[in-house]
């Protein structure tokens, strides 16, 4: 290598070190970024993709109703249809294939999450002070018992009576022959209707009307009733007076039955009368019906999705105990056309 | 001895020329290099949006990965969208729905101290001057709780004389101009066309400069990956024409999101039907959550 310029060695030896070092400088963010670095600007492009690649966990109510059919149709027409199904079920990701998704055991839990009075919650939010509405919630009384959390209004199936009593008791001649002719069933199978709450009384009627409660006696009896035929015949039972049949031999133990009919207070009343207009009273009805409805309640034979998850859990033992203490407790007062709120 | 000397220095001399001819080799090689590197650069970035305005035909070659031009996944374009998100904390009954779905979508830590978004509640009490501002991580909250993986408010003011009492949902405010984003040092955090502010974990580098930064602490340090973390607005799920999971649970509609470009959706039409407001406007910003119903304590 000739040098013919005047420059000295040293100089140009520098010279070469400052051009390595530029160039060193120059090249190594090239060859030590990834390439999708300054696609966008100074970040990974590649990132944006590894993000928006990531699976949900949370899938939307759509995804509930591909299975879910009957539920997500109740749930959408209630109340609660803004509560989404994975609000309470938790992200439904891997489910089916993962089992199944809870469904919560301590609903007082869960629903007071949201419904517990609190000060700063708005006021259109329905809200409860849990020792005033529900004061066996610590001995585990469940909200579940009473609100069916799919539609957890209980006045939302309340049907207004507004019939005419006198005509409902003409109308209820052709009925006298099962329930007797003032409501209070001559014998032990069938039930009294005496003194019933009448929003009750017109919910069933319309049920074995429309076919979604069936029964071998009532079904076609129920189908030739007009609609204020219903209305009639609700408001003649509900003003009558309820006479409490003498039990010739009790089948079960009223004593025990006490015990259980705690877990039923909630909503029917500590004997059986209850204080909501939605729901029957059991005081002094015939213990036979009581044992049949909730064997049929048991079994899904009549369907109702409180009955059906209070009712689960009782034996036959269980199921006669509790007949036997409704049926000797005192009838519900009368009063001509009960409350309906 | 002097001989010997001139040798040992002629010898050295000749070796650091070759040094110097080998390093200059080199540089020029790697220069070469770099020249077509940068060509090849330039040569990409131009072509991603040519195929797309070419038409189908036109897209070949390496850019077909990503789809029709559409980026960041071949059925979402986020040249298309621009969110934006609304809080209505007249409507919020702080169930804490929203936090515990967002840990549950974002593999958030299962503890009661770190939070993509989290609630707090303002209390006036009567006879006080200052307000009383709580959240989920409050002790005496994670007591009512009972576990630090579950959030509710415990009930303390309820026997108090509340003047005014409020709840406020808070979460990353995905600012037009972030200060999280400027002062990252590694290019780990920007913003994207649509309007996210996201967080590229891989090249993290766990310095915490953005944690410091954000004028809402919105950020959180994930100990256990090294990382910071915080708020996408579910860019996982918005991509795919989701709602952000909080605003998918929220039982009241107290959080509103949408795309503002789209003049009839849900936080095009908060923003218009409502007088809103954002936090800490000062800041310079530029925050896109628009809240509806705070006190000027709230920021």
């Amino acid at each position: 290598l000739t040098w013919n310029t005047n420059m000295p060695k040293h100089i140009f030896r520098l010279l070469c070190l400052l051009l390595g070092v530029v160039v060193v400088a120059l090249a190594a963010p090239r060859i030590l970024t990834v390439d999708s670095f300054h696609r966008f600007g100074h970040y990974r492009a590649d990132s944006v993709t590894q993000i928006a690649a990531r699976e949900p966990a949370y899938q939307t109510a759509s995804y509930c109703l591909t299975c879910h059919v009957k539920r997500v149709a109740q749930w959408s027409a209630n109340s609660h249809k803004s509560v989404t199904c994975e609000v309470c079920h938790g992200a439904a990701e891997g489910h089916p294939d993962n089992g199944k998704l809870p469904s919560a055991k301590d609903t007082v839990k869960l629903c007071t999450l949201c419904h517990e009075a609190m000060p700063g919650r708005p006021h259109t939010q329905p809200q409860i002070v849990l020792a005033q509405h529900n004061p066996y919630a610590a001995s585990g009384q469940q909200c579940a018992a009473c609100h069916n959390p799919h539609a957890p209004k209980i006045a939302a199936g309340l049907i207004k009576v507004t019939g005419n009593a006198a005509l409902g008791k003409q109308r209820a001649e052709s009925c006298a022959d099962c329930h007797g002719a003032d409501g209070n069933s001559p014998n032990n199978t069938w039930p009294s209707l005496a003194g019933q709450n009448a929003a009750y009384l017109a919910r069933i009627l319309a049920a074995y009307k429309s076919g979604d409660q069936q029964d071998v006696a009532m079904t076609p009896l129920a189908k030739e009733l007009e609609d204020a035929d219903i209305q009639n015949l609700a408001a003649f039972y509900a003003g009558s007076g309820c006479k409490a049949k003498p039990q010739a031999k009790p089948v079960g133990d009223a004593e025990l039955g006490k015990t259980v009919a705690k877990n039923c207070a909630g909503c029917h009343g500590e004997t059986g009368v209850t204080g909501n207009p939605a729901w029957p009273s059991l005081a002094a009805q015939r213990p036979g019906y009581t044992v049949n409805a909730l064997k049929a309640f048991r079994s899904g034979l009549r369907k109702d999705p409180m009955m059906a998850g209070v009712s689960r859990g009782l034996s036959d033992a269980d199921i006669s105990n509790l007949a036997a203490y409704y049926a000797v407790q005192a009838c519900p007062p009368v009063t001509q056309g009960r409350k309906t709120p | 001895m002097s001989d010997k000397a001139t040798l040992s220095l002629q010898a050295r001399r000749a070796f650091l020329g070759r040094l110097g001819l080998a390093a200059t080799c080199t540089g020029a090689a790697m220069g070469a290099g770099v020249l077509g590197a940068v060509q090849s650069a330039t040569g990409k970035s131009a072509t991603p949006a040519g195929p797309a305005q070419d038409g189908p035909s036109a897209g070949s070659g390496k850019t077909s990965a990503s789809g029709s031009g559409s980026f960041p996944t071949p059925d979402y374009d986020w040249t298309k969208h621009q969110w934006a998100f609304g809080v209505d904390a007249t409507k919020c009954i702080g169930c804490l729905r929203c936090v515990e779905a967002c840990k549950r979508e974002n593999h958030v830590p299962a503890n009661a101290h770190q939070f993509r978004t989290w609630v707090e509640r303002y209390a006036y009490l009567e006879g006080e001057d200052k307000v009383r501002i709580d959240s989920q991580q409050d002790p005496v909250n994670i007591a009512a709780s009972g576990s630090e993986r579950e959030y509710r408010f415990a009930n303390r003011y309820k026997d108090a004389k509340v003047e005014k009492a409020f709840f406020v949902p808070k979460l990353c405010n995905q600012c037009t101009h972030p200060a999280c984003v400027q002062v990252c040092p590694v290019g780990a955090t920007y913003r994207t066309k649509d309007g996210v502010v996201l967080i590229d974990q891989e090249y993290c580098i766990g310095c915490r400069y953005c944690v410091q930064a954000c004028p809402y602490g919105a950020r959180y340090f994930d100990e256990e990956k090294g990382v910071a973390d915080k708020c996408s607005w579910c860019y996982h799920r918005i991509t795919k024409n989701l709602e952000p999971a909080c605003v998918e649970v929220c039982p009241v509609g107290a959080r509103v999101f949408g795309d503002t470009r789209d003049k009839q959706s849900p936080i095009s039409l908060f923003i218009r039907n409502n007088r809103v407001q954002v936090l800490r406007p000062e800041s310079g910003n530029a925050p896109n959550v628009f809240y509806v119903g705070i006190d000027k304590e709230v920021n």
